[in-house]
């Protein structure tokens, strides 16, 4: 009898202590504010799988960071609120018009609109501009290299200069006179980006401002943040100086308050909001549970085309991926469709960088696979004597997936690899710091930030970017032919011609095998019963935008 | 015995890996097919739905989302999770005998510097303490003297949890030499000129030698319980590695789809920690008779 009812003790204990362990990884449950409050005046919840990389528009730059940010921090110049292509528009922001272009295409002139306030008061000056583009020196953000072409950019990002002699700001009258080295195509596209966006001088120059993120100029401010658990997104009261002052092309938002939450857990997120106790889950339902969203919420749920590429970066300084046929191979032995059935589905494969519905990608299959005896008998040829590889990936369940598969593609391939998962929201600053140690290989995506094949090559393979921090070009591309051909193409305009040779850039990366691309990925919306469905888009830039996000 | 039982069928694991199933733990087949009611069957749909279980040699308990076969995985799972369990046993045992008889013995102030960096580790909870140690040293590994130990070495979460439970064990330990300490026997042996490390070796440990194998046995339920709640929370074994705690960390995103790639593993750990608990009482009722209840008395 004793040991009978120790062993139902026991039994009990463990139970509860197994049920804990479950617990321990759940969802913080949030109620969404009462279905009675439709329309303006409501809260909304949306989950993320992974918090923003950073909460400062000058620093963020991944698709949670974006989303949020873009309807916070205006830019001089923005992109239309709209979806599908003419979302990729660029239109007046905080600026009064387009920029007026020299006819040698070194200098835009823009007028900062009057009268305009930051969420806490503070008057929106047009020496603002020249304080965000500075702090992305300063900062060392990732989106610095977008401007890199602004004279004397690069002596005060050196530090031989206190001021950028290329941005002239005359808070009087806001004009506002930006100088190039050389004529840059794409130079308009990234004023409209949130690097770009104008804050005040009280924001540091030199750090990373997130949790104490700077006063906004959008419809939305950051009113807290728990990084990286949660943050508060509350209406502007100064977003109406910035409607006074005429920026038309600026949505305002339509709710009160989002709560933006991190939830690791993708299937408790789609419960959350099959049960209406999340309104808007920013990942796609993980494969398992897609099937099941698309036949019962078809009211709720539809796909979204994203112009994006996933890819497998492979670091082109070090053994053994400083052989081009070590990187050949890899891209031989990778299966697409494996990886498309890791992502239940949503992913096309693909073999290039250029996604489709970008200018200049022409379909191209150059390592016909998967081929596995061809990329062992390369890898044969090349006989790498460094055979200890180190995998990175994140803890999203598809990215963790597809790290285990690549990691056991490469032990089939005799390599001795090592899987380092790490959380989602450190991945990018973790392996964008060139001195994390074992930086081999791994997993990465890229949205595109404007509508422009230079946003495919400049940040992600461009010699000139390998950045100590906040790095993009994750294989440490350096071909200098190449770059000389980037530089020459941004200077002009993106015609047929251009397009073309964007294309054979493409094809020449390829050659090289600096990545090995396999899918560009579809993207959901997803909403609880009570917001509006009809009314929430998918911006092919910045994903979904919160101003489209109304309750019926 | 189910213990025993347990511990057969996880050792077992390479020969169903390699004659039954034909692949090993972390080996992905998404793109595979196999036989199934006589006909080719996706292990992972086109739309990632991964093969379910089945009355068959290879899936039996059928694949997760990699296609890996999970009947492979929960037995070399179970093999990780003992094998942690009984090395940190054994490392939570030697340090905290060691610290328990030496803090016991001699008191004073070695006693007491002992227990304050006991009371220091204690402080902390286990868990805590252990995603606090296993995290840091998953991304750099740990390098003690001359040996470097990777990220994702089996050693990391062994020497984690080995650590974490040191002072549980040697507390009462030291509570047992203090008082065995003040026995006729010890000061015989004093009286008869035997050094302390004669006297603690050969005197003290043989009488706490049954309070130090109960403990063991404890010992190694609670460590394959922390390995399991560190594994989920991925600061234990580290993927793809199988253990118990990862195919439920692997499994519960899959719940509603495929419940027992979350149950069988959860199960695995219910009837061993179970089979060791019963194991350890009954360690203790055999080898300390004056703690047996005696119905009569």
């Amino acid at each position: 009898m004793t040991n009978l009812r120790r062993a139902i003790t026991i039994l009990g204990i463990t139970a509860i202590t197994a049920s804990g362990v479950t617990a321990c990884g759940g969802t913080k449950s949030q109620t969404a504010g009462n279905s009675a409050t439709a329309g303006k005046g409501a809260d909304i919840n949306v989950t993320m799988t992974s918090f923003p990389d950073y909460v400062d528009p000058q620093l963020s730059y991944t698709v949670e960071g974006w989303e949020v940010l873009w309807n916070t921090y205006v830019p001089l110049l923005t992109y239309r609120h709209q979806k599908g292509d003419p979302g990729t528009n660029v239109v007046p922001g905080l600026a009064k018009d387009m920029p007026e272009i020299s006819p040698d295409g070194k200098t835009y002139k823009l007028t900062l609109r009057p009268n305009m306030k930051y969420s806490d008061g503070t008057p929106i000056k047009a020496s603002d501009f020249t304080y965000a583009i500075k702090r992305l020196f300063k900062a060392d953000s990732g989106g610095s290299v977008f401007y890199e072409d602004i004279v004397g950019a690069t002596d005060f990002a050196e530090d031989k200069s206190d001021t950028i002699s290329g941005i002239v700001a005359d808070d009087a009258s806001g004009d506002i006179t930006i100088t190039l080295d050389k004529p840059n195509g794409t130079f308009t596209n990234v004023l409209g980006l949130t690097f770009a966006a104008p804050v005040p001088p009280s924001t540091p120059i030199d750090k990373d401002a997130t949790n104490n993120p700077p006063p906004s100029s959008g419809p939305f401010m950051i009113s807290r943040v728990d990084a990286p658990n949660s943050l508060v997104m509350e209406r502007n009261p100064q977003f109406k100086t910035v409607e006074d002052a005429g920026a038309t092309e600026v949505t305002d938002a339509q709710v009160d308050k989002i709560i933006v939450t991190q939830n690791k857990n993708n299937s408790a997120q789609v419960t959350g909001v099959e049960q209406n106790t999340i309104d808007y889950m920013q990942s796609p339902p993980d494969a398992d549970r897609l099937s099941e969203v698309k036949a019962k919420f078809s009211d709720r749920f539809r796909l979204e085309n994203s112009i994006n590429t996933y890819y497998f970066w492979m670091n082109n300084k070090t053994a053994p991926f400083n052989d081009v046929r070590v990187r050949q191979a890899i891209n031989y032995a990778i299966d697409p469709e494996a990886l498309n059935r890791v992502f239940g589905g949503r992913l096309h494969p693909t073999q290039q960088i250029l996604p489709p519905g970008m200018p200049g990608y022409d379909e191209f299959k150059m390592y016909p696979g998967p081929n596995m005896d061809k990329a062992k008998q390369l890898l044969a040829e090349a006989n790498p004597a460094d055979k200890d590889i180190t995998v990175w990936t994140d803890d999203e369940p598809d990215r963790k997936r597809i790290g285990e598969y690549y990691h056991d593609l490469l032990n089939e391939l005799g390599f001795n690899a090592q899987l380092k998962v790490i959380s989602g929201d450190v991945y990018f600053t973790t392996i964008g710091n060139t001195s994390t140690p074992d930086l081999d290989t791994g997993f990465a995506d890229w949205f595109q930030d404007f509508p422009h094949p230079d946003d495919f090559f400049r940040p992600l393979l461009n010699g000139e970017n390998i950045l100590p921090t906040n790095n993009n070009n994750f294989s440490q591309v350096a071909i200098a032919a190449n770059d000389t051909k980037m530089d020459e193409l941004r200077t002009g305009q993106l015609t047929e011609e251009a397009r073309k040779q964007y294309g054979e850039l493409d094809k020449s990366y390829m050659e090289q095998a600096v990545w090995a691309p396999y899918g560009n990925e579809q993207f959901s919306t997803f909403v609880s019963e009570r917001m509006n469905f009809d009314k929430v888009y998918y911006h092919l830039l910045f994903a979904h935008d919160y101003t489209s996000f109304a309750l019926k | 015995m189910l213990f025993v039982f347990i511990v057969v069928f996880c050792l077992a694991a390479p020969l169903w890996a390699d004659h039954v199933a034909h692949t090993g733990p972390n080996q992905n087949h998404i793109t595979d097919k196999v036989l199934v009611g006589g006909q080719l069957t996706d292990v992972v749909a086109p739309d990632g739905t991964p093969l379910g279980p089945g009355l068959r040699g290879r899936y039996l308990l059928g694949a997760d989302q990699n296609g890996r076969d999970v009947m492979v995985r929960l037995m070399y799972g179970g093999r990780t999770s003992i094998y942690i369990g009984v090395l940190a046993a054994v490392i939570t045992t030697l340090l905290a005998v060691t610290v328990g008889v030496l803090a016991g013995y001699y008191r004073g102030w070695i006693d007491s510097v002992l227990s304050r960096i006991l009371d220091v580790v204690w402080a902390f909870p286990v868990l805590l303490l252990g995603i606090a140690l296993g995290t840091t040293l998953a991304l750099g590994g740990l390098r003690i003297g001359g040996i470097q130990i990777a990220g994702d070495s089996l050693w990391i979460p062994i020497l984690i949890i080995g650590v974490v439970y040191v002072p549980y064990m040697a507390r009462p330990i030291r509570g047992e030499v203090l008082a065995l300490r003040e026995k006729e026997f010890v000061e015989a042996a004093v009286a008869a000129g035997k050094g302390p490390l004669r006297i603690m070796i050969a005197e003290l440990l043989p009488n706490i030698i049954s309070t130090i194998i109960v403990f063991s046995a404890l010992n190694i339920a609670n460590n394959m319980l922390l390995e399991s709640a560190l594994s989920f929370l991925g600061a234990g074994v580290r993927p793809p590695n199988a253990s118990w705690g990862t195919m439920i960390a692997d499994g519960y995103q899959t719940i509603y789809t495929a419940p027992h790639l979350t149950i069988v593993p959860g199960l695995m750990i219910v009837l061993t920690v179970l089979s060791l608990n019963v194991f350890g009482d009954g360690l203790r009722d055999a080898l300390d008779p004056r703690a047996q209840i005696r119905p009569g008395r």
